[in-house]
C-alpha cells in the first residue's frame, strides 16, 4: 500500500512537472514579440533619402517625372492635337481632344495621368529642397547644385501646369502626413513661386554648354526657362509691365554665354543619331536600354501616315510604325509651309518619297491615274510632290504619285523630326532617342517675340532673320531674310510653326497668344463647330477634386468642364 | 527565429522523453460500420464521449480507436442515428447504423476539436462526402456552392484551373481580404485550395458566426472553412478505384456580326458622317468603302467565324487510387490522383497530379504521432492568354488562309487586325504554370491524464510556382516583331507551430467541463524571381534560355514576410447537456501592424439550450429535437499586405545620356496608426427537428458590425500620393440563412427527399468619416462596392434632335439621365446603378432513391445582383472598324433604344460605359446526377466489395435576362475584384461556361 501511494505521489510530481513545463514553454514563446517584428528588406525606407546616396537618387527620381510630358502620347495630344497646325489622323482614341467635345472631361486619362506624375516629381522636389541641407557628409557645392536642380524641376512642373489648368494647388513642402485639405493657389502666386525657384536656381546651376552628366539641367537652361515664364506671364492675367523686358537679357544670355550655337543645317538639328548636338540646351534623356528607358519617347509613332498597308510597301524600323494620330492641317500646309523654293523647313521636316520594301506587281490604291505597278526593292513606291500633280503627269511615273486633294486621316505628309530606326524591331513602342525639350532656335525666336513685344521692332527681325537664314536652301539666306515690315506679329507665329511644328510647344504657344479660340476656329475645321472660351484651359481631373477635403466647393473645376 | 525553434523542440523533446513512464490505460477498440443495407460506411464519426479524441471510418466502413474499459463511444454519420456504446472488456465494436433524416448527434469538426452537433452553441455548417463526391469538380470550393447556407460561391467561365471566389455571410472590408480562412486537417493555410484534391476530403465544415470562428482569432472574420482529410482505419487493406470522364461543350457563344451583317454595319458608320450615300447599298458606294478582299467576300458570300475557329470541345477527367488498412499500433490512407481539364478554348487546360500519405501510429497507448501530407504537381495553360478578343473584334470579310492553305497573317489591311489563329499556331503562345506544393499537417498527441491531453501541431507548407510566357513574332501581341519571353519564379514556405492543451472532466455527472488552451505561431516567407525579355533568337527556345535574348526588358526580386502570434483559451460547459456554453478568448499579434498596436483581443461567449431535453418536450409527438443558441463574439482582420506602416521609396529610371540614372522617390506615405479591423457578430439561431425526424433544420440570424476597416483611402494626388492605408468607417452585414431538409415520401424502396438552403445577407456601409466617399467609390447605406456611373435611358431619336443638341449629343447617341436637371450630362449626373451583391441566393436538391438506384437534382439561383459586362463594352465599340457585338444598334429606320448608331469617327461611342450594365439574376440547374449502386452481392461476384456507376450533367441550363435578352453567356460573376477583373464585371476574356457529360464509376476491391 505504501509503496504504491509513494508511487501515486512520484506520478503525480512528476505530472506536476510536466504541466509546469509546458506553461513554461508558453511563456518563453510570449517573450518572443521580436518574432512579429518588421523588417524591410526588399525595399527601401524614407529615411534613406537623407544619405548622400539617397540625395543623388532622390534627383534622379525627380528628372524622372519629366519623361511623362515629352515624347509621349499625352505630351503630344496636350500640344499638337486641337491647334492651328495640326489636327486628327484616322486612328486612336483621344480625338476629342483635337475636337473639343464634350467627351473631354474630368475624366480624362491623360489629365489625370499628367497631374498624379508631375505632382509626384513636386512632391520629391520638395524633399530634396527640404532635407539636403541637413545631409552629412555632402559637399556645400554638391548640395547647392542638387537643390538648384530640385528647383529647376519644380519650376518646370508648376509653369507646366499653370499653362493648362490655370490655378493649381501650390505645394512647396513635402508630405509627410495623408491629408485631404488642398486647394487653389491664385495664379499670380504661382508665377510668385516659379519665378522664385528659377531666379534661386540659376546661381547653383552649371554655367556649361551641358552638365558632364548629359541631361542635367544648366544655367542656360534656367535662364530659359525663365525667360519663357517671362513671356509666358507677360499675356496672363498677372502681367507685370517689365515681364518682357525681364524675358530679353535671360534669352540673350543663352545666346551668347555658354558656347551654344545654331546647327548649320536645319536637317541635322533632329537628324537620327545626332540628339546631343551644340543646339540642343536641355534634352530628355531616352535610351536604347530598357532598364533604364521607362515608357520611352513613343513621337515617332503618332505623325506618320499609313504607309504600311500600300503597295510595295510594309513597315518597318526606317518608315516607323504608322499611328496615324496627328495629320498637318490645311493651313499648315498651305499658308505655312507656303514657300519652298527658299525655305528648306518643309522638305526636311516631311517625308515624300517611299522606297519599296516588300517588292511586287500591285493594284494601285489612292493614285487612279494608272491600274497597276511593279515595284523591285527600293524603288520609289508613293511621291508627295505636295502639290496638285495633274493626272497625266502622274499617269507617266511609275509610282503611286499622293496629292494634297487626295489627302486623307490616313494619308497625309508624315513628319520625320522624330522618326526612330534605332528601335529593336519594327513593333517597339520605346523610342530611345532623346526627346529635345529646349533648343536655341527656340530661344531666337522666344527673344524676337519678347523683342517684338516691346516694340523693338529693329531687334526682333535681326532675331528672327538667324532662324530664317540658317533655314534656307544653300545659296538662298539673303532671300529668306525679312524687313522690319515684315516683322508682324501673324509672321512671327508662322516662323515658330515653321521652325517648331510637331515638338509640342503649338497649343501653349497659341494659348500665350491669347489666340486659341480664334486660331483654332479659323484653321482646324475638325475643331472648329466645338472650341468655346473656356478651353483654354484643361478640366482638373475629376478624382482630384473628389478626394479633396469639401470637394468641389475648395478644390473647383475649371469652368465649362 | 532560432531560439524559439529551440525553445519548442525542448519542450516537445521533453514531452516525447517523459510519454514513456506514463502507464498504459486504454485498450485499442476496432470494428466496421455498415449502412442498412450492408454497405460498409465511410466517414462515420467515432467520438470517446467527454472528450475530443475522436476518428471517422474508412473507405471500408472500419475504424480503430483508443479508448479506456469505462469509456462510452458515440458513433455518428450524417443522415444516421447515433449509437453510443460502453466499451467495458471488448476491442471489437461492429454496428449497423440506421438511417435517421434528422443528424443533430453528429459529430463535426469544430476548431481545436470536434463536438457533437446537438452541443454545439455556433453557426456551422457542413458538407460531407456524398456532396463532394456526387459532383465532378475541380476545387474542393465548389462543393460548397449551393449546399452551405451563409456561403457564396461563384465561379465566372470554364477557365481550367481557375479557382472560385468564396464569401461567407458577406464582405466585411473595403481592403483587408474577405477571403476565408483555409483550415486543412488542423493547419490553417495561406492561400486557396486548388492544390487539394477534392476526392481526398472526407468532410468541410464552414464556422459562421463569431463564437465558431472566435478561436481562430485573427484570421476567423470571414469565416472559417475546415477540411478533413481520409484517414485509415486498422483492419483488412482495402483498394478503392474512383473515375470519371466526361465531355465539355460551350454553354453559349458571344455572338458577333457576321459577313453581311458586318458589311451593313460599316456602311452605316459612314452614313452617320455623311461618307456613305443613305438608302440601301450599292456596288458604287461600296467600292469606295471597302477594301478589295472585303468587296471579294461580299460578292462571294463568304464570312470568316474565327470565334468558331478557335474553340474545341474540352472534357475532364480524374482516375484516383486509394488504399486504407493498418493495424492497432499504425492506420494508413494512401492515395494518388491524376486529374484532367481540357478546356473549350485551344490551348487552355490544367493537369493535377496528387499524392496523399495520411498516417497515425501510437508509440504508445498515451502517445500518438501521424501525418497528413500532401504532394501537388499541376500545370496549366492559358493562365494568361486568351485567344478569343482578337476572334470576337477580327472583321470577317477578311480571308484567313491563301489557296494553298497557309495562314494570312493580316487578313485584311488593318494593321491592328492581325489573324486570330496565329495565336494557336503551335509555339506561337506559350504560357504555362506549373505548381509544386508540399503540405503537411504532422502532430504529437499525449494523454497525459485521463483528463488532460497535449497537442502539438506543425504545418510546414512549401509552394513553388512557375510561370513562363512566350510571344513569338507572328501573334497580335508583336505583330511580326521580335519573340518575347518571361519567367515569374515564386516560392513560399509557411509554417505553424501550435501547442494545445486540452481538459475535459464531468462532475457530479451533470457538469461537463472541457477546457482548451492553445499558443500558436506562423510564419510566411514569399519570395519572387521575375525576368523579361525582348528578342528571343530562336522560336524553339521558348522561355528556356531567356539569356540569349537581345535585351532583358525588366528583372526583379522579391521578398514578403510576415508572422502571426496567438493565444487561445476556450471553456465548453454543459449542463446535463441542456444548458450548453462556450467561451473563447483569443489575443493575435502580427508583424503588420505598429510597433504599438500588433496585439489584438477578441473574446466570444455562446449560450445553448436543448429545449427537447425539457420535461415540456420530452415526451412530444410532434418536436423531436429542438434547440436555441445565441452568441455574440468579435474578431479581427489583418489581411493587408505586409509594410503599409512604413513610408517607403519607389525606384525609378533615367538616365544620363547613356549611363543608367537609377532614382528613388517617395512611394507609400505609410501609417504608423494601422490597428487591426474588428468584427462583432451577434448571431442566433434554432435547431430542429420534428415529425419523426422528417423534417429538420435549422434558422439563422446575425448582424456583424465591423469597425476600423482596414481601408485604402484616396488621397489628392496634389499631395504627391494617390492614398495610403488606414482604418476608418463601419461597415454592417445581417442575414438570415435557413437550411431545411425533407423527407417528402417513403413508400417501400422509393424515396424522395429534399435540401434546401436560403441566404439573405445585407451588406451596408454604416459610417464613413466624412459622409460618402464618392473618390473611393463608397456611399453610407449601400454594399461595400457600387456601380456609380452615368444611367443610360436610351438612345436620342430623331425627333428630339433639338434636346440632344442642347446636351451637346446627336441624334442616333446614347441618352444619358440628366441626374441633376442642370441641362448637361457630367460627371455630377453619376448616380449609383446597382450593386454586385445579390438580394438572395439559394440551392435546393431533390434525391430519389429506388433500391440501389438514385437521382438528384440541384438548382442554384441568385437574385437582384447587378453586374458589368465586359462584352458590352470592350467589344461594342460602334465605330465600323472592328467586328462589334451583334447588337440591335440604331438608324434612321430602326429607331432602337437599345445601342447607339455606329459612327466612324468615333473610336467608341460617347458615354459608352453606360451600355454595360445588367441585371445578374440567374437561376441554374447545376447537376443532374443518376446513379446505381450494385448489390454487395452482385458485387462480390465479379470480386468487388462494392460497386457504383453514376453518369451525371453539369450546368445544363441558365436562366437568366443577361442570357436571353443580351446574348450574354453567363452572369455569374466575383463579388470582389479577383484574377485582374474588377468585381461584379465578367471578363471579356473569360472561357464560356460549359455543360458537362459525366460518367463515373467508384468501385472497392
Amino acid at each position: 500500500m505504501q509503496t504504491m501511494k509513494n508511487l501515486s505521489i512520484k506520478k503525480q510530481i512528476k505530472n506536476l512537472a510536466l504541466k509546469g513545463a509546458l506553461v513554461l514553454g508558453l511563456l518563453v514563446g510570449q517573450a518572443c514579440q521580436d518574432a512579429l517584428q518588421e523588417d524591410v528588406i526588399s525595399q527601401i525606407g524614407s529615411d534613406y533619402l537623407n544619405t548622400q546616396k539617397g540625395l543623388d537618387d532622390a534627383i534622379s527620381a525627380a528628372y524622372s517625372t519629366v519623361r511623362a510630358w515629352y515624347g509621349t502620347e499625352r505630351g503630344n495630344n496636350f500640344t499638337e492635337f486641337g491647334t492651328d497646325i495640326y489636327t486628327n489622323g484616322a486612328d486612336g482614341s483621344w480625338k476629342f481632344m483635337n475636337t473639343y467635345t464634350n467627351q473631354f472631361d474630368s475624366n480624362n486619362g491623360h489629365v489625370r495621368e499628367l497631374w498624379d506624375e508631375l505632382y509626384r516629381g513636386i512632391n520629391t522636389c520638395n524633399a530634396v529642397i527640404e532635407r539636403a541641407p541637413d545631409i552629412p557628409g555632402v559637399s556645400e557645392a554638391v548640395k547647392t547644385q542638387r537643390i538648384a536642380e530640385a528647383k529647376f524641376i519644380r519650376a518646370h512642373h508648376y509653369f507646366l501646369m499653370v499653362q493648362l489648368f490655370g490655378p493649381v494647388e501650390l505645394r512647396l513642402e513635402e508630405t509627410k502626413v495623408p491629408t485631404k485639405e488642398v486647394s487653389r493657389a491664385p495664379e499670380s502666386e504661382i508665377y510668385a513661386a516659379i519665378i522664385q525657384d528659377l531666379s534661386q536656381a540659376i546661381p547653383g546651376l552649371e554655367a556649361k554648354k551641358a552638365s558632364s552628366q548629359f541631361g542635367r539641367a544648366t544655367r542656360a537652361a534656367a535662364e530659359h526657362l525663365l525667360g519663357r515664364v517671362y513671356v509666358t506671364k507677360g499675356t496672363s492675367t498677372s502681367k507685370a509691365s517689365d515681364d518682357f523686358a525681364k524675358a530679353e537679357p535671360l534669352f540673350k544670355n543663352v545666346i551668347a554665354n555658354y558656347g551654344l550655337k545654331l546647327l548649320d543645317d536645319f536637317g541635322q538639328v533632329h537628324a537620327f543619331g545626332n540628339e546631343i548636338n551644340d543646339e540642343v540646351i536641355w534634352s530628355v534623356q531616352y535610351t536604347r536600354s530598357p532598364l533604364t528607358n521607362g515608357g520611352g519617347n513613343n513621337s515617332h509613332v503618332f505623325f506618320l501616315m499609313e504607309y504600311d498597308t500600300q503597295p510595295g510597301m510594309q513597315r518597318d524600323t526606317e518608315n516607323g510604325r504608322p499611328f496615324k494620330r496627328y495629320r498637318p492641317t490645311v493651313y499648315a500646309m498651305e499658308t505655312v509651309f507656303q514657300n519652298r523654293e527658299n525655305d528648306s523647313r518643309y522638305k526636311k521636316s516631311y517625308k515624300d518619297t517611299y522606297k519599296s520594301n516588300k517588292p511586287g506587281t500591285y493594284n494601285t490604291t489612292f493614285d487612279n491615274s494608272k491600274a497597276k505597278l511593279t515595284f523591285a526593292a527600293g524603288d520609289t513606291t508613293m511621291f508627295l510632290p505636295g502639290y496638285n500633280m495633274t493626272a497625266a503627269e502622274r499617269a507617266s511615273k511609275p509610282y503611286q504619285v499622293l496629292i494634297p486633294s487626295a489627302y486623307t486621316e490616313k494619308l497625309f505628309p508624315a513628319l520625320t523630326k522624330h522618326l526612330d530606326p534605332g528601335r529593336v524591331d519594327r513593333t517597339q513602342f520605346e523610342g530611345g532617342r532623346d526627346y529635345i525639350a529646349m533648343r536655341l532656335a527656340d530661344t531666337y525666336l522666344l527673344l524676337a517675340e519678347a523683342q517684338f513685344r516691346q516694340g523693338k521692332i529693329a531687334e526682333a527681325t535681326s532675331t528672327i532673320n538667324v532662324i530664317r537664314r540658317r533655314a534656307a536652301w544653300p545659296g538662298k539666306e539673303t532671300a529668306m531674310e525679312i524687313t522690319a515690315s515684315d516683322m508682324t506679329f501673324d509672321f512671327l507665329m508662322e516662323e515658330r510653326a515653321r521652325e517648331l511644328t510637331g515638338e509640342q510647344t503649338r497649343w501653349l504657344d497659341l494659348k500665350r497668344w491669347g489666340n486659341l479660340i480664334e486660331r483654332v476656329k479659323k484653321y482646324n475645321p475638325q475643331a472648329a463647330p466645338n472650341i468655346k472660351d473656356f478651353h483654354v484651359l484643361r478640366p482638373i481631373p475629376q478624382n482630384q477634386i473628389d478626394r479633396a477635403e469639401g470637394g468641389a466647393s475648395s478644390f473647383p473645376q475649371n469652368p465649362g468642364y | 527565429m532560432l531560439k524559439k525553434f529551440y525553445t519548442y523542440l525542448t519542450v516537445v523533446l521533453l514531452l516525447v522523453f517523459t510519454a514513456s513512464f506514463v502507464q498504459a490505460q486504454d485498450t485499442q477498440v476496432s470494428g466496421t460500420i455498415l449502412d442498412e443495407t450492408g454497405m460498409p460506411l465511410p466517414g462515420v464519426s467515432i467520438l470517446l464521449k467527454g472528450t475530443t479524441r475522436g476518428t471517422t471510418t474508412d473507405l471500408d466502413g472500419k475504424y480503430s480507436i483508443a479508448a479506456p474499459a469505462d469509456g462510452v463511444l458515440v458513433f455518428s454519420f450524417i443522415g444516421y442515428n447515433n449509437i453510443e456504446e460502453t466499451v467495458g472488456s471488448r476491442s471489437k465494436i461492429d454496428l449497423t447504423l440506421t438511417p435517421d433524416v434528422s443528424n443533430l448527434d453528429e459529430v463535426v469538426v469544430v476548431g481545436y476539436g470536434t463536438q457533437k452537433k446537438s452541443q454545439l452553441t455556433g453557426a456551422i455548417s457542413s458538407v460531407g462526402n456524398k456532396e463532394i463526391q456526387e459532383l465532378p469538380i475541380t476545387d474542393a470550393r465548389q462543393a460548397l456552392q449551393g449546399r452551405a447556407a451563409g456561403v457564396d460561391v461563384v465561379q465566372p467561365g470554364s477557365k481550367p484551373g481557375s479557382a472560385p471566389q468564396v464569401r461567407i455571410r458577406g464582405r466585411r472590408s473595403f481592403n483587408a481580404s474577405n477571403e476565408p480562412l483555409y483550415v486543412i486537417d488542423g493547419i490553417p493555410t495561406v492561400g486557396g485550395l486548388e492544390d487539394i484534391n477534392p476526392q481526398d476530403i472526407t468532410s468541410m465544415e464552414v464556422l459562421k458566426d463569431a463564437s465558431a470562428t472566435a478561436i481562430y482569432g485573427s484570421r476567423g472574420s470571414n469565416g472559417v472553412v475546415l477540411i478533413t482529410t481520409k484517414r485509415g482505419g486498422a483492419g483488412k487493406t482495402t483498394v478503392s478505384l474512383d473515375s470519371y470522364y466526361g465531355a465539355s461543350y460551350e454553354l453559349g457563344r458571344i455572338e458577333v456580326f457576321d459577313g453581311p451583317a458586318f458589311a451593313e454595319y460599316k456602311r452605316e458608320s459612314r452614313r452617320a458622317t455623311g461618307a456613305y450615300p443613305e438608302g440601301p447599298a450599292t456596288a458604287e458606294a461600296d467600292a469606295k468603302l471597302f477594301e478589295p478582299i472585303e468587296l471579294e467576300s461580299i460578292s462571294l458570300g463568304r464570312s470568316t467565324d474565327y470565334v468558331a475557329g478557335l474553340m474545341q470541345n474540352g472534357n475532364i477527367q480524374s482516375h484516383q487510387v486509394g488504399v486504407s488498412g493498418g493495424n492497432d499500433k499504425t492506420t494508413f490512407f494512401v492515395s494518388g490522383n491524376y486529374f484532367k481539364d481540357l478546356g473549350v478554348i485551344i490551348n487552355q487546360d490544367f493537369t493535377r497530379y496528387t499524392f496523399r500519405i495520411n498516417l497515425d501510429h501510437k508509440i504508445t497507448d498515451k502517445v500518438s504521432i501521424g501525418t497528413s501530407t500532401l504532394f501537388t504537381m499541376s500545370d496549366r495553360n492559358g493562365e494568361n492568354f486568351n485567344p478569343i478578343g482578337g476572334a470576337l473584334q477580327e472583321n470577317p470579310l477578311g480571308k484567313p488562309y491563301d489557296e494553298e492553305g497557309n495562314l494570312i497573317f493580316l487578313p485584311t489591311s488593318d494593321g491592328l487586325r492581325t489573324n486570330p489563329f496565329a495565336e494557336v499556331v503551335p509555339g506561337a503562345q506559350v504560357d504555362e504554370t506549373s505548381r509544386t506544393r508540399i503540405f503537411n499537417s504532422i502532430y504529437l498527441n499525449w494523454n497525459i491524464t485521463k483528463n488532460l491531453t497535449y497537442r502539438v501541431n506543425f504545418g510546414p507548407d512549401y509552394t513553388v510556382r512557375r510561370n513562363g510566357r512566350f510571344t513569338g513574332s507572328q501573334t497580335n501581341a508583336r505583330r511580326g516583331g521580335d519573340a518575347t519571353g518571361s519567367v515569374d519564379d515564386r516560392f513560399q514556405f509557411n509554417y505553424t507551430l501550435e501547442n494545445i492543451l486540452n481538459y475535459s472532466k464531468t462532475f457530479n455527472s451533470v457538469h461537463n467541463l472541457n477546457l482548451t488552451a492553445l499558443q500558436s505561431f506562423q510564419k510566411d516567407r514569399f519570395e519572387q524571381t521575375t525576368l523579361d525579355v525582348l528578342g528571343i533568337p530562336a522560336p524553339s527556345q521558348l522561355y528556356h534560355r531567356l539569356g540569349d535574348a537581345s535585351q532583358i526588358t525588366s528583372a526583379n526580386t522579391n521578398l514578403v514576410e510576415w508572422s502571426l502570434l496567438s493565444y487561445m483559451a476556450r471553456v465548453n460547459y454543459d449542463y446535463k447537456g441542456k444548458f450548453l456554453l462556450t467561451a473563447s478568448a483569443r489575443a493575435d499579434g502580427s508583424s503588420r501592424f505598429g510597433e504599438n498596436n500588433k496585439f489584438g483581443f477578441f473574446p466570444s461567449a455562446a449560450l445553448g439550450w436543448n429545449l427537447h431535453q425539457e420535461e415540456f418536450l420530452k415526451n412530444s409527438s410532434f418536436v423531436d429535437q429542438l434547440k436555441f443558441r445565441v452568441s455574440y463574439g468579435s474578431i479581427g482582420n489583418q489581411a493587408i499586405t505586409p509594410y503599409q506602416t512604413q513610408a517607403l521609396l519607389g525606384r525609378t529610371s533615367y538616365s544620363w545620356d547613356n549611363t543608367a540614372a537609377f532614382g528613388y522617390r517617395p512611394n507609400t506615405i505609410g501609417n504608423p496608426d494601422l490597428r487591426w479591423e474588428s468584427s462583432s457578430t451577434f448571431n442566433t439561431g434554432f435547431d430542429f427537428s420534428i415529425l419523426k425526424n422528417k423534417i429538420f433544420g435549422s434558422i439563422e440570424y446575425y448582424i456583424t458590425n465591423t469597425s476600423d476597416l482596414l481601408a485604402p483611402q484616396p488621397l489628392p494626388n496634389s499631395t504627391g500620393f494617390g492614398g495610403f492605408t488606414t482604418n476608418i468607417g463601419e461597415t454592417q452585414n445581417r442575414g438570415i440563412e435557413l437550411s431545411l431538409s425533407t423527407l417528402n415520401l417513403e413508400r417501400g424502396d422509393f424515396t424522395w427527399s429534399t435540401d434546401m438552403i436560403f441566404t439573405k445577407n445585407q451588406e451596408e456601409i454604416i459610417s464613413l468619416p466624412n459622409g460618402d466617399d464618392i473618390a473611393a467609390g463608397r456611399f453610407i447605406g449601400q454594399p461595400l462596392t457600387v456601380f456609380f456611373d452615368l444611367r443610360k435611358i436610351g438612345i436620342w431619336q430623331t425627333a428630339e434632335k433639338d434636346l440632344a443638341a442642347s446636351f451637346g449629343d446627336k441624334v442616333g447617341e446614347i441618352k444619358i439621365e440628366d441626374a441633376n436637371g442642370d441641362g448637361k450630362i457630367n460627371s455630377l449626373d453619376r448616380q449609383i446603378l446597382g450593386s454586385a451583391v445579390p438580394d438572395f441566393s439559394f440551392g435546393i436538391t431533390n434525391r430519389f432513391a429506388y433500391k440501389g438506384l438514385d437521382v438528384s437534382f440541384f438548382v442554384y439561383g441568385r437574385v437582384g445582383s447587378t453586374i458589368r459586362s465586359q462584352f458590352h463594352n470592350n467589344f461594342n465599340y460602334l465605330f465600323g472598324r472592328y467586328n462589334n457585338l451583334a447588337v440591335d444598334y440604331w438608324t434612321p429606320n430602326n429607331p432602337t433604344n437599345l445601342y447607339p448608331r455606329p459612327n466612324q469617327n468615333q473610336e467608341f461611342p460617347k458615354y459608352n460605359s453606360s451600355m454595360q450594365y445588367f441585371s445578374g439574376t440567374f437561376l441554374k440547374v447545376r447537376n443532374i446526377n443518376l446513379g446505381y449502386n450494385f448489390s454487395s452481392t452482385v458485387a462480390k461476384k465479379i470480386g468487388l466489395s462494392s460497386l457504383r456507376l453514376y453518369s451525371s450533367i453539369q450546368n445544363p441550363f441558365i436562366f437568366s435576362e443577361y442570357r436571353k435578352v443580351h446574348k450574354g453567356i453567363d452572369p455569374e460573376t466575383f463579388i470582389d475584384g479577383e484574377q485582374g477583373v474588377e468585381g461584379g464585371t465578367i471578363n471579356a476574356n473569360i472561357a464560356p461556361p460549359v455543360v458537362q457529360y459525366t460518367f463515373g464509376i467508384n468501385a472497392k476491391f
